[in-house]
């Protein structure tokens, strides 16, 4: 096996508490078994409207939400946002879509472009698309290739944009499609994200905008 | 409990129950963490169902750990990140340091990380000349504080805004204008900015190792944990072997039940899997990926029938949350790095028995560890086989085995016992009568300090029990 070599000559002890935990392990334990198994039980509710739900949880989780008819509409809302944020250079993923996009809602504006690099610090927002958008939760799930591991969390304010296509109804249904389609192959990183940055450490009172986005806002448009 | 250990916990908990202050710190917190667990359980259609799949999984990961962790090391590997198993805390704070010298790294920034703390990392880079951020907003208030954290999930919890205001002033140089959480928050932040872009090496914890996928699971709700792993030209995760789960789908339950035990969340804001170093195309990401698997005391758990199921916590903060010992005498009185009934379960056996057999007693059996746990560790029964342990072990007390030595000589003498009780109960109401409970000279000083005194039977039960017989 090449790779326990190659992890043997740093790593002395890698053998000694594999050897440990096999000694361990031949202890049996048994356990009594359950009346039913977790698999059988329902754990939570089943979604039957996911926009709805994605809707209400964004609201829970303190994101905005924008649902837009076409690209024009969604041009208009990136535009919206973008006027409200302090002027300076904003990152953007490099995709045709969102090249389009901002080419629309943002003529003139200063941008960098993900296939330039990391965001600099000084974004005052980045634009990325998402792979998939969860109604259970409310989250968006993004991976490198959205932009990079920096994209949805350096400048104060996150705009995702993406088609209802992305929706999917849960966590279990995001998390299966990114092992089968082996999304974690392909990127180093992924990302299932629940909102604005927060803390609650002093005093347990909430407080939006840590060290991440202050904003978190979707633009989901539902025609083409 | 005569050890050093033992005495420190005695005094500070008395300290710290009669801290009315303290009380109040506390109090308010629970009851804000009450509110929002019981609603984000709401949320979840069957808790108890979500609880056993929990256990079923952590369960299975457990009692295959061998192949599960060669799984995730050879994905990690495969991907170009590198495995390190330590077996212990020198192994794995000598490796990081060795790691930090070789990347001529001067600046650390770290996310929260339990096990950072139960190895003392961050001192350990210390003493090497390397400055340590803790960007935790937390745990960056108890590291200027130069004290340990709290609790594990909120570690400033025991101290209020102004405390903190006070604390930045003094420590930061910077004038403090306001100690209104959000403008403290903004402080910490634009301090801790400068942190995360001029360090060469960010380290973080991990909540989940996952196997089949080859990640590991961080989550987060400030961002700084992202910020730690995506910035810096290398990360390393420092991590306990036992966090291994099975599948990437595994996370669907698990992300949504650590956030509902842990802060009342339907899930964390960032919940995040990294899988090796920036990968060719990436727009950023760090150079250089490193897991660091510690073991520290682990491995001999799994040997052990009866407490193997330990190794399931995902160290939630549930069971400190409920635990009426925990809300009395604070987080700093247990002197762990684990505090609550899981530290008093797990340190016995990290850190040795003798030494931390005290923390067994620590508590008042009524089992609302267990009820709450969301792996159903049988928490409170733990600490029973742990006092029994410790007594097989002779790890008790000699006056203590003496006085059950002699209650045992008494108990197979009937007549003996029956004096015994006689003269307890004489002396008793002699003392009591004098208005002496409590004092030096009250053989029950110990429950009459802060009691008043159970009122005394005017005869013994065997008499009582004679009496009932006879009557019927």
């Amino acid at each position: 096996m090449p790779q326990a070599e190659k992890t043997q000559s740093e790593n002395s002890s890698r053998e000694q508490i594999l050897g440990r935990i096999r000694a361990g392990l031949r202890t049996v334990v048994k356990v009594e078994e359950p009346a039913a198994t977790a698999s059988e039980c329902v754990i939570f509710e089943p979604i039957n409207n996911p926009l709805e739900r994605f809707q209400q949880e964004c609201v829970a989780n303190l994101m905005e939400c924008a649902l837009t008819a076409d690209a024009a509409s969604s041009a208009r809302q990136l535009a919206e946002v973008l006027q409200s944020l302090p002027d300076g250079e904003i990152f953007v993923q490099d995709d045709p879509s969102l090249r389009r996009l901002v080419e629309l809602a943002a003529p003139g504006r200063a941008i960098r472009w993900s296939s330039q690099g990391a965001p600099s610090e000084a974004s005052q927002a980045t634009v990325t698309l998402a792979e998939a958008l969860i109604a259970q939760t409310g989250s968006i799930l993004v991976t490198a290739s959205c932009g990079g591991r920096g994209a949805s969390v350096i400048a104060p304010c996150h705009i995702v944009f993406s088609t209802i296509a992305k929706l999917l109804p849960d966590l279990a249904t995001a998390l299966t499609r990114a092992s089968q389609e082996r999304t974690l192959g392909h990127n180093s990183f992924a990302c299932v994200i629940s909102g604005s940055s927060r803390t609650a450490d002093i005093e347990k009172i909430l407080v939006q905008g840590a060290h991440g986005p202050r904003r978190l806002v979707v633009i989901l448009q539902s025609g083409n | 409990m005569s050890s050093t250990a033992a005495r420190r916990f005695l005094q500070d908990a008395a300290v710290k129950s009669a801290d009315l202050m303290h009380r109040e710190v506390i109090r308010r917190g629970m009851d804000s963490y009450d509110a929002a667990h019981l609603k984000g359980r709401a949320r979840i259609k069957d808790w108890e169902a979500a609880r056993q799949k929990c256990q079923e999984i952590k369960r299975e990961a457990i009692n295959h750990l061998d192949r599960y962790l060669l799984q995730f090391e050879e994905k990690v590997v495969a991907r170009g990140g590198h495995v390190f198993w330590a077996a212990n805390s020198e192994e794995a704070c000598a490796y990081v340091k060795n790691l930090a010298t070789r990347f001529n790294v001067r600046t650390v920034v770290k996310s929260k990380s339990m096990v950072t703390e139960e190895i003392h990392l961050g001192p350990a880079l210390e003493k090497a000349g390397i400055k340590v951020w803790e960007t935790d907003f937390g745990e960056f208030i108890v590291q200027l504080r130069e004290e340990g954290p709290y609790h594990i999930v909120t570690p400033a919890m025991h101290l209020l805004r102004g405390q903190i205001a006070t604390l930045f002033q003094e420590k930061l140089g910077q004038k403090i204008e306001s100690d209104d959480p959000a403008y403290l928050m903004a402080v910490a932040r634009s301090v801790l900015r400068q942190a995360f872009f001029s360090a060469e090496m960010g380290i973080s914890g991990a909540n989940f190792l996952v196997a089949d996928a080859g990640v590991i699971a961080i989550s987060t709700n400030e961002g700084n944990g992202r910020l730690c792993t995506s910035v810096p030209r290398i990360h390393v995760a420092v991590t306990g072997i036992e966090k291994v789960i099975p599948r990437l789908e595994d996370l669907a339950v698990l992300w949504p039940v650590l956030a509902t035990s842990g802060t009342g969340q339907g899930i964390t804001t960032y919940s995040t899997l990294i899988g090796g170093p920036r990968r060719p195309g990436e727009a950023d990401g760090p150079e250089e990926f490193h897991v660091v698997l510690v073991d520290n005391g682990r491995s001999q758990l799994l040997a052990d029938p009866e407490q193997r199921e330990v190794l399931h916590c995902i160290r939630c903060g549930a069971c400190l949350n409920i635990c009426p010992v925990f809300r009395h005498v604070g987080g700093h009185t247990y002197g762990t790095t684990y505090p609550g009934p899981i530290g008093s379960v797990l340190t016995p056996h990290l850190n040795g028995i003798k030494e931390f057999n005290h923390l067994s007693y620590a508590s008042s059996l009524c089992g609302a560890c267990t009820s709450v746990c969301p792996v159903k560790i049988d928490l409170h029964h733990h600490l029973l086989q742990n006092r029994r342990n410790a007594t097989e072990a002779g790890a008790t007390k000699s006056s203590e085995r003496l006085m059950f030595r002699a209650w045992r000589h008494a108990m197979l003498r009937p007549r003996m016992y029956a004096l015994g009780g006689w003269l307890m109960r004489k002396s008793l109401r002699v003392v009591y009568g004098l208005g002496l409970q409590g004092t030096v000279l009250d053989p029950m000083r110990k429950w009459n300090r802060y009691r008043s005194p159970v009122p005394l039977p005017s005869e013994s039960f065997r008499a009582r029990w004679r009496k009932d017989r006879a009557a019927s």
